[in-house]
């Protein structure tokens, strides 16, 4: 119990101080493939700090649901983020991370957020929910399948010990983990809203979903959703990292083994960013009624995955 | 002493029934109340009976009356019996206490009378089909259940829409019925009783009569494509009697359902792959059929679909499952579907009585026409809130609870040693996430249009809170969805059944300590607060014509799913000149194309009705023909007496 409440504070912690380092770093490698500067590396914890000391301002339309979704939503991703060791394993004894309530945690934040969006009654907030709510629910059975075919793999349906398979094995033990990953990705790529799904950069109404939902989200409670944003991405590129690069991962809660751990996740993140930010410079975005297609590839890798391992 | 409080609760019923109808004129509010009262009496003596059979674990059995040898009304409760009936008790005591006010909101004063009867009959009905200990008090209960709620599906029977509902649930509840006593009949000539026990039987006899008991009880349960008549019913049904129906009749089908595959029949791989095919079309198209709807009674019916869909689905994971001897993975998939009934009962008929708050407020069912009412009817909204969180399976709420026990179910596919049925139930997992996402998005939907933004109409702009009875029973509900999700694993221990579940208690704790800090440190950082209008690109006066639509929230997902909606778009154009620049005029509607109706149910009944149309033209003749038909008769018995001697 002891080591689960130090596992889940330091998790917790470290996840949420680094997301905004990492959304920098994306957004800088962008600048950069561009030809441009780009802002400071360290520009999402100004603006955090700066949102968080100005006025909260509601539409008078709004009801409650707009003043509790973003404490709902930094609940749930970062009661997720506890389910995703970057720090070190915890023993599995009381440790919940069963890789379906993982998932259902981040629904339940969408599903608060895309409420909020109607709110206002705002076009742009209806809009933005209700694509991001279409999105979500093609994307959703590329995920849960996704997640099928790595507790296939690893023979686990909890994150923590899925890590713990890997940590223990090499790639060559499990080759299908490269397709899995792929797929992975896709849904990384979606579920932050990135191009070719969305826009992160853009407040036109024609591209923009995500965005789109926090138009009428200000000062600190617009802090909180761009935290909670940067968390679910942490979140996703943790899960990517640690199943296919799970080096430097600490099995045990020693002080050395937990600063290599952050620090070695760090680096990898960072890198991870760099080819997020490489990848979208690259990419166009897709039509919104094309991603079904886009999507289907996700779904076709961890398909045959399944199917490879069926035969194996 | 629980065959005393069962008879007992059964007797209350039948008195608040009688309390209804006897006597002339209008018996008052005074009196529908205390027939209410019975009626919530006889709820808590029911549930009392099944809490003490679910605790001993011991069956009971008596008999009521016989009237052959092998013609009794005889009960048998045992656990799966009193959790049934536990569902029926619990929530019809909780639709009781909201009928209080509401069934005074409908019409005429002997219409209501007639309801409040009509309603205990229906729940007595109910309970006594799910403690029938044979077929021939099952299947008179059963008739006596649809013949009740036929009746108060008529309730507003001078609307044109309520007609068109009788008909359709008439016929199909009778072609349930006939499935249902074809498939006793077969048991009766295999094996000689009525009574519900385990049955030796050939493949081919268990099969045939698996499948007669499928159409009936699915039907009744409605699985697609046996379906179309609950979205008519419900909708027409009165609000209390919707919650009723989808709450709880459609699971004393599923009740059948199990009770066929657990004591009677033992199944084979086939009834599995039936379940589960069927199921998965039910629960993705229900939702998909969801979406679409903007009526909220027969947008929350389509929502049973798809629940019974995810139960069915669950039985037949435990089919495939037992089959391979994959005793833990058959036991999650066959307490998930249980426990999934459960909580579908608890949210469901939530939903269905602030539904009818809703309707009751806004006079329209017509989610298009409502909004803005959170502000009107916080209680309710937020009541709803819980409901609709449920029902799209939100942790840590009961809907995610019994979802994430099939789930589980599903992920250990990978120890099936057949490729073939592994493929199939990874497939079916993938139709499962997609079935369960659209959900949310229909709640989300339903949430948003009904009580987010501004009013769209005058009466919503007019609308008042629902009084305090219609906001306790289902307040209770929405409480249980609370505790049965986040206890979900305490619970079941506490019921001695060791299954892998997952706590959702330390997720909740998290979940709320974060909750806690993150508010705590909004209001440390001392923001000013100030309300202001919505931003609008520049628009001076916002109003609820800008707003977002249900129709164009779902619009996206109708595109990308326009194969399964069969939507005809057709646009006509005008021009003024002969190169088709310049558009002069033209018109272009949208068209869905209803499937199930179009291409199943109206070919079916044209058919029947020409079958009839045949009889009665050889019923229309003069005498002669008669001797003729009298005579060709004589000579078929002749013949086929002399061949039988």
């Amino acid at each position: 119990m002891a080591e689960y409440l130090l596992y889940a504070v330091l998790n917790i912690g470290f996840i949420t101080a680094i997301s905004p380092l990492l959304l920098g770093a994306i957004k800088k490698v962008k600048a950069l493939s561009q030809g441009r500067v780009g802002p400071p590396l360290l520009q999402g914890y100004y603006n955090l700090a700066k949102l968080l000391k100005k006025e909260i301002i509601y539409s008078q339309n709004t009801s409650f649901i707009m003043r509790l979704a973003p404490y709902l939503n930094i609940g749930f991703l970062l009661a997720a983020a506890a389910m995703v060791p970057v720090v070190f394993l915890p023993s599995a004894e009381g440790a919940p991370g069963n890789v379906i309530l993982f998932l259902y945690l981040l629904v339940s934040a969408k599903f608060f957020m895309a409420l909020a969006g109607l709110d206002a009654g705002s076009t742009f907030g209806g809009m933005g929910s209700s694509r991001e709510m279409s999105l979500s629910a093609i994307i959703e059975p590329v995920t849960i399948t996704s997640a099928a075919a790595l507790a296939f793999v690893l023979k686990t349906t909890d994150i923590p010990e899925m890590f713990a398979a890997v940590l223990g094995a090499s790639l060559a033990q499990y080759p299908t983990l490269i397709l899995i990953g792929m797929s992975l990705f896709i849904v990384l790529i979606v579920e932050t809203a990135r191009i070719p799904v969305d826009n992160p950069e853009t407040h036109l109404e024609l591209t923009m979903i995500h965005e789109a939902m926090l138009l009428e989200q200000t000062g600190p409670k617009l802090a909180l959703m761009e935290l909670s944003y940067g968390v679910k991405q942490t979140v996703l590129m943790a899960i990517l990292i640690n199943i296919i690069f799970p080096w430097g991962l600490a099995a045990e809660a020693t002080l050395p083994a937990i600063a290599v751990s952050m620090l070695s996740f760090g680096l990898k993140a960072l890198a991870l960013a760099a080819v997020i930010g490489v990848f979208e410079s690259l990419m166009a975005k897709i039509r919104l009624f094309r991603l079904p297609s886009f999507f289907m590839l996700a779904l076709f890798f961890s398909f045959v995955t399944i199917v490879f391992e069926l035969l194996a | 002493m629980i065959q005393a409080l069962f008879l007992g609760g059964a007797g209350l019923m039948l008195l608040a029934a009688a309390a209804g109808v006897i006597g002339g004129g209008d018996s008052g509010a005074g009196r529908r109340k205390a027939a209410l009262a019975l009626v919530i009496a006889g709820t808590v003596a029911w549930m009392a009976a099944s809490a003490g059979v679910l605790a001993d674990g011991a069956a009971v059995d008596f008999t009521l009356y016989r009237l052959a040898p092998d013609l009794a009304f005889a009960f048998h409760l045992d656990r799966l019996s009193a959790f049934f009936c536990l569902i029926i008790a619990a929530v019809a005591l909780c639709t009781a206490v909201y009928s209080l006010k509401y069934i005074e909101h409908g019409a005429g004063g002997r219409q209501r009378d007639f309801l409040t009867a009509a309603m205990a009959v229906f729940i007595l009905s109910m309970g006594l089909v799910a403690a029938s200990a044979n077929f021939f008090a099952l299947i008179f209960f059963w008739e006596m259940m649809s013949l009740s709620s036929l009746l108060l599906v008529l309730y507003e029977r001078d609307r044109a829409e309520t007609a068109k509902a009788g008909v359709y649930y008439l016929v199909m509840t009778q072609f349930s019925t006939l499935f249902l006593l074809l498939g006793a009949l077969l048991l009766h000539r295999y094996t000689g009783t009525f009574n519900i026990g385990a049955a030796d039987l050939s493949p081919a006899a268990a099969g045939l009569i698996f499948g007669a008991f499928f159409i009936g009880f699915g039907t009744k349960a409605g699985v697609m494509p046996f379906h179309k008549w609950l979205p008519f019913a419900h909708a027409a049904a009165p609000s209390n009697i919707s919650a009723l129906m989808s709450g709880v009749m459609i699971k004393v089908a599923v009740y059948g359902l199990v009770r066929i595959l657990l004591d009677v029949l033992s199944p084979e791989l086939w009834w599995g792959t039936v379940l589960l095919v069927f199921g998965i079309v039910s629960a993705v198209l229900g939702v998909i059929y969801a979406l679409k709807e903007h009526d909220l009674k027969k947008l929350l019916a389509y929502h049973s679909i798809e629940n019974i869909g995810i139960i069915v689905i669950g039985l037949g994971l435990y089919v495939i499952f037992s089959h391979y001897s994959l005793a833990a993975l058959a036991d999650l998939s066959l307490f998930g579907a249980l426990f999934h009934t459960l909580n579908h009962a608890v949210f469901k008929s939530l939903l269905f009585m602030t539904a009818g708050s809703v309707v009751a407020a806004t006079h329209s069912r017509n989610i298009e026409e409502m909004g803005g009412l959170v502000k009107r009817m916080p209680a309710t909204a937020v009541i709803f809130l819980i409901g609709a969180a449920a029902i799209s399976a939100l942790p840590p709420l009961n809907g995610f609870a019994s979802e994430v026990m099939l789930f589980q179910a599903y992920l250990g596919a990978f120890q099936v040693p057949s490729p073939l049925t592994a493929v199939l139930l990874f497939t079916a997992l993938a139709a499962f996430a997609l079935m369960s996402a659209l959900a949310a998005a229909c709640f989300v939907k339903a949430f948003g249009a009904v009580f987010l933004a501004l009013p769209r109409s005058k009466e919503a702009e007019q609308a008042v809170e629902a009084p305090r009875a219609m906001l306790i029973g289902p307040g209770i509900l929405a409480a249980a969805c609370v505790v049965l999700g986040i206890f979900s694993a305490q619970i079941f221990r506490a019921a001695g059944f060791d299954l892998p579940l997952i706590d959702l208690l330390p997720v909740t704790a998290v979940t709320g300590a974060i909750f806690g800090l993150a508010v705590f440190l909004v209001r440390r950082s001392g923001s000013r607060v100030r309300l202001s209008e919505t931003w609008g690109c520049g628009i001076h006066r916002q109003n609820s014509k800008m707003e977002y639509t249900a129709s164009g929230f779902s619009e996206p997902i109708v595109t990308i799913f326009s194969p399964i909606f069969r939507t005809r778009k057709s646009l006509r154009r005008e021009y003024a000149d002969r190169d088709k620049s310049i558009v002069t005029g033209g018109s272009g509607e949208i068209h869905t194309l209803q499937f199930f109706e179009e291409r199943i149910y109206l070919p079916a009944a044209r058919l029947v009705q020409r079958l009839s149309g045949f009889v009665s033209r050889l019923h229309n003749v003069d005498l002669d023909a008669f001797v003729l038909y009298a005579f060709v008769v004589i000579v078929i018995l002749l013949l086929a007496v002399g061949r039988w001697l």
